[in-house]
């Protein structure tokens, strides 16, 4: 691939006043000024063409300033931007939304807003997100303390003092480990209070122009239901059958993943990370230690980049044919092809099992290699899987499934999404190339070694559900083929190019580090200062961002295409509430 | 009066009424099991040897639930609804011709609980009023994935009763009578199926969505309605509703075997008249296994395309080969009317493979 | 005749008693622990926003007028069938006539998109 390199960017002088580049040891991008942020960016989008914004989030820099982080991408290729906003770190923290120019950065502002308490002005409809009405104050502020708090870091030194535990509820009597906000009485609140602000936000579609005039309903759809995947939850208004308006509503699996990897070594948060999205631990373990490697600046030894090559892309047929069988699941079909599919799940995973020592979370990446190697059986097995089983299995599933009159009426024109679309929401992964947009990181930014392999980005044009199921398929024949090639070409050698160690030394500084995850771009933004701990660790979840979308796809569609395209778009709630 | 007529009415009615329920409580552990197997699993084994005792386990579980009703549901028609639901599921069994006659001490026996003249008349009737209690029980639960899944449910069985009734005509053309009994009497020598193949597979699909079966089961569609019109109902009232289903699910695949599959004859029937119910009930597993097949395969139609289905496409394809059944009857020539039906079928699948395929790549 | 339906009677008294045999066996063995929570109606865990029974879709309406309107037809088949060998050719005619009249009206409904779901 010949590539284009395109002149080195000047924002600073292209934008002598508004914009300065980042001088701080370690960091990189460039700082723009708050009241020139729109200007910018509008400018980034359009003239430079970095028209995918990846990433938006904030970092409290304790105690003088807020920072809030873009990172941008172009849909064409290449490194992305990384630009930043500084502000006095005096509430109100207030920063211009980018909503106008990359619809995507709904949520995630949403989410700044929610755990840094950084109000973005101009956001259409800036609420909680994560965490509930009931909860106190931003709690990814450095100076915001849980009322069960003990240190700032761990390993904690409470824990087993002389060989002896206790329960925390002895530190922390029940109905004292709560904190509201002020004006907040927990006995008189009630869910409707709550959702009254989201429903009122629902109510100018309840009328319908309709000269029948029939009621329009407000329904809900989770968080107690069958196929919404997990405890997400949805408002809908329909009209009939028909979706006029619909919000989403997430946050009931939150646990506040970051403040508590902010808490956590580097270490620590490996395995942590396997809890994101626990269908592809493998791929979240490479991306935390892409992050974390960029910033110590290790490099990984061969084999060991092979074995992260193989358990990716393994993780990712397992992950697609997943989806696969609980789409169908979804359409009505009593379980059948998911249960195939769980059948060649179960043989992937007794190769990571083989490898990591466990089935679904793997922790099986370390900073500058993997845990362990593969062990040969294992590798004989994955062999087989891979030249004989996996291709015949995959056919099978497009024989049985693709022409099926059922699936195709079902699947064909729902969802639709355009390309343009696709990207002004941020969307990655599988939906964004079913959509025509050739994006896939493995490709636009190559990290690891995939540079050294031929494969084809999978794209389908038609943007609708059908796409995404198919865009599926070829996304498992392509990982296959690289599977074929990385078995072949995996040399001998080490797997850790450091010694096993507990606690790694990280110089201070930031990095950003994003895989192609099975879902979409999953992407870590870590911050160290030099301590054992991170002093921000950030997830660029792929179902969180892809969930922006959700309204735009459903609108138009039955309530039965809403759960075949919440199941398409592939979520898995651990990650997405996080 | 007779009072002899009377006990053996009332036999009669006590053991289809057992062989509906233990009909009812195995069908839930053979549909399990053949389910599990299609589906690489192994089903229910460990409530007795080979899970035998599972229904017995499910029915106990149940009588020991909580019978709940909502605080705003309309009680009297929330505890009517199962009760509206069940009766008929298990009343329209009464005309199905189990076996020739026999003779039982010195008595002539019809092995079926009423044969009347309007057999099919009945039956018609009757899995009419079952629609009421799905329909009410999603009113009277006062929610609204009950109130969508019963109206979505009354809808789809009334527009396919169309093309189930249509079924019918074509079996009483051929049998020249409403009776079931004659009926079946009349497919002695030929089953109906051969003569008439596509009203049998109009009989089949229409009785899957009459059943609210997979594919057709859109009123419990459990991924988008929870659990549709019986979302509120729990313990035995919920009992009620699945007893009813499963009953319907035998009812109808005895009306099918009953009208098109030849009903109680097979082999050495004329000189063993016990025989006849044995024939009957394989014909009804393996149209029970059937059923469960669809199931374990099919994707669930979305509600438009259903009701297109049963409006635009069975109704009218109903009504011709009624016709053609009718004309072939009228030349005495036989013959053509599997041949007409099955080119009208060839040609009504080509026209809506047509449509999808426009309608989808418009 | 008419006696068979004293049987059909008898099947209907002894399945309504064991529906309600049913029902009680659930009311007398079941627990009874109502909380104010529970006695709502389910709506995926969250409070409903109003009524559950309110106006439905017209189009449920036109399709149960539809089915009046053509089952009544279906009904006119079923004894006209049962004599079909008698009439003959004046049956089949006479049938054919009447069903093209409503089949007018079936295809003015299609037309005008009373069957349409959409």
């Amino acid at each position: 691939m010949a590539t284009v390199t395109a002149p080195a960017l000047d924002l600073a002088a292209r934008f002598p006043q508004a914009v300065r580049p980042d001088t701080r040891p370690g960091y990189s991008g460039w700082i723009v000024e708050k009241d020139h942020l729109l200007e910018v960016a509008t400018a980034l989008r359009d003239e430079f063409g970095y028209d995918l914004l990846s990433s938006v989030t904030g970092v409290d820099y304790y105690p003088d300033t807020m920072e809030v982080v873009y990172h941008a991408y172009k849909t064409t290729g290449g490194p992305g931007i990384v630009f930043k906003v500084q502000v006095p770190r005096q509430d109100p923290i207030e920063v211009p939304s980018v909503t106008p120019i990359w619809a995507g950065a709904e949520f995630q502002e949403r989410e700044a807003w929610d755990l840094l308490g950084i109000r973005f002005v101009g956001h259409p409809d800036l609420r909680r997100i994560l965490t509930w009405e009931g909860f106190a104050g931003h709690p990814l502020r450095k100076d915001w303390k849980e009322p069960f708090y003990e240190e700032e870091a761990k390993p904690y030194k409470s824990r087993w003092p002389d060989g002896k535990f206790f329960y925390a509820e002895e530190k922390n009597p029940f109905k004292d480990n709560l904190k509201f906000p002020p004006d907040f009485n927990p006995e008189d609140w009630t869910p409707d209070k709550a959702d009254a602000l989201l429903y009122a936000s629902l109510a100018r579609y309840l009328k319908s122009d309709d000269e029948l005039k029939t009621d329009r309903v407000i329904i809900n759809l989770g968080p107690q239901h069958p196929s919404t995947h997990g405890v997400f939850r949805a408002v809908a208004v329909l009209d009939g059958e028909t979706v006029v308006a619909l919000k989403p509503v997430v946050g009931y699996l939150h646990r506040n993943h970051e403040k508590i990897g902010e808490r956590n070594t580097f270490l620590q948060n490996m395995p942590f990370t396997d809890r994101l999205d626990y269908f592809n631990s493998m791929s979240n373990n490479w991306a935390y230690a892409l992050a974390v490697e960029k910033l110590m600046g290790i490099q990984v030894p061969e084999r060991a980049e092979y074995l992260r090559v193989i358990m990716a892309e393994l993780s990712r047929i397992q992950n697609h044919l997943i989806l696969i069988g609980m789409l169908l699941n979804d359409l009505g079909a009593y379980f059948t092809p998911s249960l195939y599919a769980f059948e060649e799940r179960e043989l992937i995973l007794d190769i990571f099992e083989a490898a990591s020592g466990s089935r679904m979370m793997c922790n099986y990446h370390r900073f500058g290699g993997v845990v362990r190697d593969i062990p040969p059986e294992a590798l004989q097995k994955l062999k087989g899987l891979v030249y004989d089983r996996l291709p015949r299995k995959v056919d099978e599933f497009d024989r049985l499934l693709t022409e099926n009159e059922i699936l195709v009426s079902r699947l064909k024109g729902v969802g639709k999404l355009s390309a343009e679309d696709a990207i002004r929401y941020s969307i990655t992964g599988p939906v964004l190339r079913a959509c025509g947009v050739p994006y896939d990181v493995r490709r636009a930014e190559p990290y690891g070694i995939y540079d050294r392999f031929d494969f084809d980005v999978a794209v389908r044009y038609n943007g609708d559900v059908y796409d995404w199921y198919l865009i599926r398929l070829d996304e498992i024949r392509q990982s296959l083929r690289i599977l074929d090639q990385a078995i072949r070409q995996m040399p001998e050698g080490p797997v850790m190019s450091t010694k096993p160690q507990y606690q790694v030394r990280v110089p201070p500084g930031e990095a950003y580090g994003r895989i192609e995850a099975p879902k979409g771009e999953l992407g870590f933004y870590v911050v160290s200062n030099g301590k054992p701990n991170p002093w921000r660790y950030h997830v660029r979840a792929p179902s969180f961002v892809n969930i922006t979308a959700l309204e735009k796809m459903c609108v138009g569609n039955k309530i039965a295409d809403f759960v075949v395209i919440l199941g398409a778009i592939d979520i898995v709630l651990g990650e997405l509430d996080r | 009066m007779d009072y002899a007529l009377l006990i053996e009415w009332t036999l009669k009615s006590l053991i289809l009424l057992l062989v509906l329920l233990g009909g009812f409580a195995y069908l839930t552990l053979y549909e399990r099991k053949a389910l599990a197997r299609i589906q690489v699993r192994i089903g229910p084994n460990r409530a007795g040897p080979w899970g035998i005792l599972q229904p017995v386990a499910d029915g106990i579980k149940l009588i020991f639930k909580e019978e709940f009703t909502p605080a705003s549901a309309d009680k009297l028609l929330f505890f009517l609804a199962p009760l509206i639901t069940v009766v008929p599921a298990l009343v329209i069994a009464a005309v199905v011709p189990w076996g020739p006659p026999v003779e039982i001490f010195g008595r002539r026996v019809t092995l079926q609980v009423a044969d009347l003249n309007v057999g099919v008349l009945y039956v018609m009737a009757i899995a009419s009023i079952s629609v009421y209690g799905i329909v009410l029980a999603g009113w009277a639960s006062n929610n609204k994935y009950a109130m969508l899944g019963g109206m979505r449910s009354s809808a789809q069985m009334i527009s396919y009763e169309l093309a189930l009734g249509l079924a019918f005509v074509t079996a009483i053309l051929l049998a020249d009578s409403m009776q079931l009994s004659e009926i079946v009497a009349a497919q002695r020598n030929v089953w109906f199926v051969v003569l008439q193949p596509v009203g049998a597979a109009i009989f089949l699909i229409a009785t899957l969505a009459e059943v609210n079966r997979a594919p057709f089961d859109m009123p419990e569609a459990e991924q988008e309605l929870t659990a549709g019109y019986h979302t509120e109902y729990s313990g035995m009232k919920f009992a009620l509703f699945f007893m009813a289903e499963y009953d319907k699910m035998i009812v109808v695949s005895a009306l099918a075997a009953s009208l098109f599959f030849g009903g109680y004859w097979g082999p050495g029937v004329e000189r063993f008249p016990w025989l006849g119910p044995v024939y009957m009930a394989i014909k009804v597993i393996i149209l029970l296994f059937g059923m469960i097949w669809v199931r374990a395969t099919l994707p669930r139609i979305r509600y438009d395309r259903l009701m297109s289905l049963g409006w635009k496409v069975l109704f009218p394809l109903a009504l011709a080969v009624a016709f053609i059944t009718a004309l072939g009857i009228l030349l005495e020539q036989l013959w053509l009317v599997p041949l007409l039906s099955l080119l009208a079928a060839f040609l009504t699948s080509l026209l809506v493979t047509r449509a999808i395929w426009r309608k989808v790549y418009a | 005749m008419l006696l068979e339906y004293v049987a059909i009677a008898i099947l209907i008294a002894l399945a309504t008693f064991i529906a309600l045999a049913a029902v009680l066996m659930g009311e007398l063995f079941g627990p009874k622990r109502r909380t104010a929570v529970k006695a709502e109606p389910y709506e995926s865990g969250m409070r409903p926003i109003g009524p559950g029974t309110r106006r439905m879709p017209v189009r449920f309406y036109l399709i149960a007028m539809l089915f009046i309107l053509f089952d009544i037809e279906v009904v006119f088949l079923l004894p006209w069938a049962v004599a079909f060998r008698q009439l003959g050719v004046f049956g089949l005619v006479e049938m054919l006539i009447f069903i093209a009249i409503l089949l007018v009206g079936y295809f003015y409904a299609w037309r005008k998109g009373a069957l349409e779901w959409e």
